[in-house]
């Protein structure tokens, strides 16, 4: 995707987030609560929408044409991925395409999850099948095992002590004090987090994302249709994808982001050191640091000394939203939680949290773990059009 | 267990239907063999019970897992035998149908 493509983002939305849903409040009904509400954030009328896009992974046994149907919608262009945290630049990556190739207009991106306490341990001990008949059994019951593998992998490697990791859940937590969504918006400090209940060493309670129940959604259109709102839009500079680059047989701390890496920022035509903000998928603390290096913004390598220096200290803006660390993951729509916070500081409508002045962010996205890491990497860099 | 691709002898675990290295789809069982336990962690449940697939409803309970690395070169993830600590070595054994590093080489 060349520089300055010719679709623009122009509305982003967030059904809010709940930790315990009442029965009633399917995985449907949090999407259509997005879907509505990023509609009236672009200032686009339901009739307008000619594509749409959903991710779920609790449809079951409906699926996107269930809700093209349920939403009302009729469309051109229909999606449904299946990618949980790397399918909102997935569907963001196809839909800028369908929009220049001219097969829909104005599209709608959503995402969403219902989850409790047993729909959780269904989709985590089923997530597929190498999960379901090699790990579920051991027991494990989702990935907070293999990701302390992948911390103390990567702590070592870096010299990062639990006071370190520490930094990123501190810091967002910051930014969720002053963000009426998130869920968790008490400051966090480094007592309550070494004093934090263990859940898989080294990982304690705050490096796993609360489970919340909630759902995402935002409006792409094109860049003709985007000017005649009259308002701010964010377009998109480049996208890159890698899926399943080491076949489960690396590390989990040498990601398929260092590959695409230079290829990105040559085909965004800016450097990592240009953007403002990066919203970086942050399912636990080291994968927020293995995608900021991998993706070179970290440059000089020293981990510990951006922790400390660049994200608490510095406050350098790194998932203002909280993230899902404090805003909670809301199963697949966690894969759009950042987007939807990149666009909203890109539009200039991120109230008391708003970055100043914010001209160019980079937004992530990671995960499915098939076995022993994740295998989907993606990567946008979003640009303000005033 | 782990599969082994007939024709340029990557290893897979869990099984694959290609290989990646030569694209070829048959493959032959071979003993996973010993290795050693480069991480370990104790896994507290999440919640208290847990439903399986089977709809099934088993209390849970810590548990101690590791990621093993083989000497054939594969990292299998499994549940640890008391005793066993990082960097320990171990033999794996499939118990209960899943991985069980248990000491020993
Ligand atoms: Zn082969």
């Amino acid at each position: 995707m060349s520089a300055g493509s010719e679709a623009r983002i122009v509305g982003a939305a967030e059904a809010t987030y709940e930790r315990h849903p009442a029965p009633e409040r399917e995985t449907e009904t949090f999407i259509a609560e997005a879907v509505v509400a990023a509609l009236a954030d672009a200032g686009i009328e339901h009739g307008e929408v000619d594509g749409y896009g959903v991710a779920s992974f609790s449809l079951a046994p409906d699926h996107a044409i269930d809700l093209t149907w349920k939403l009302g919608l009729t469309v051109n262009w229909l999606m449904e991925d299946t990618n949980g945290g790397a399918s909102g630049v997935n569907m963001l990556q196809h839909a800028v395409r369908a929009i220049e190739a001219g097969d829909a207009e104005t599209i709608v991106l959503s995402s969403g999850d219902r989850l409790d306490k047993r729909d959780f341990h269904l989709m985590t001990d089923s997530y597929n099948k190498a999960v379901r008949d090699y790990l579920a059994r051991l027991p494990l019951s989702g990935p907070n095992a293999l990701f302390a593998f992948i911390t103390e992998r990567y702590g070592a490697a870096h010299g990062l002590e639990r006071e370190d990791f520490a930094c990123v859940p501190i810091a967002q937590r910051a930014w969720a004090t002053m963000n009426p969504g998130a869920a968790y918006r008490e400051p966090l400090t480094l007592e309550e987090y070494l004093d934090s209940v263990p859940v898989a060493p080294p990982l304690g309670r705050y490096d796993c994302v609360p489970i919340v129940s909630g759902g995402d959604a935002i409006v792409v259109t094109s860049a003709e249709r985007a000017a005649r709102l009259g308002r701010p839009s964010v377009g998109v500079r480049a996208i890159r994808a890698l899926y399943n680059p080491d076949h489960q047989d690396g590390n989990g701390i040498e990601t398929g982001f260092s590959t695409i890496r230079d290829d990105l920022w040559a085909a965004a035509g800016v450097r990592p050191e240009d953007v403002g903000a990066a919203f970086v998928y942050d399912d636990y603390p080291v994968m927020v640091l293995v995608q900021l290096a991998d993706l070179g913004l970290i440059p000089d390598g020293d981990v510990k000394r951006y922790l400390h220096r660049t994200l608490l200290e510095g406050r350098w803006p790194v998932n203002t939203s909280g993230g899902q660390l404090s805003a909670g993951q809301a199963g697949a729509a966690g894969g759009m939680h950042g987007l939807v916070e990149a666009i909203r500081q890109l539009l200039g409508r991120a109230g008391e949290r708003q970055v100043e002045g914010l001209e160019l962010a980079l937004a992530t996205g990671y995960g499915m773990v098939l076995y022993s890491h994740g295998a989907c990497h993606n990567a946008a860099v979003l640009e303000r059009h005033s | 267990m782990v599969s082994e691709c007939t024709a340029c002898g990557y290893l897979a675990y869990p099984p694959r239907l290609l290989c990646p290295g030569c694209g070829g789809s048959s493959w032959r069982p071979r003993p996973a063999g010993a290795g050693v336990a480069t991480e370990v962690t104790v896994r507290r449940p999440v919640f208290e019970r847990r439903q399986l697939p089977s709809g099934e409803w088993v209390e849970e309970e810590p548990t101690r897992l590791g990621a093993v690395s083989t000497e054939g070169g594969v990292r299998i993830i499994a549940r640890l035998e008391a005793g066993i600590e990082a960097g320990g070595r171990v033999a794996l054994v499939r118990r209960d149908g899943v991985a069980v590093a248990v000491e020993g080489s």
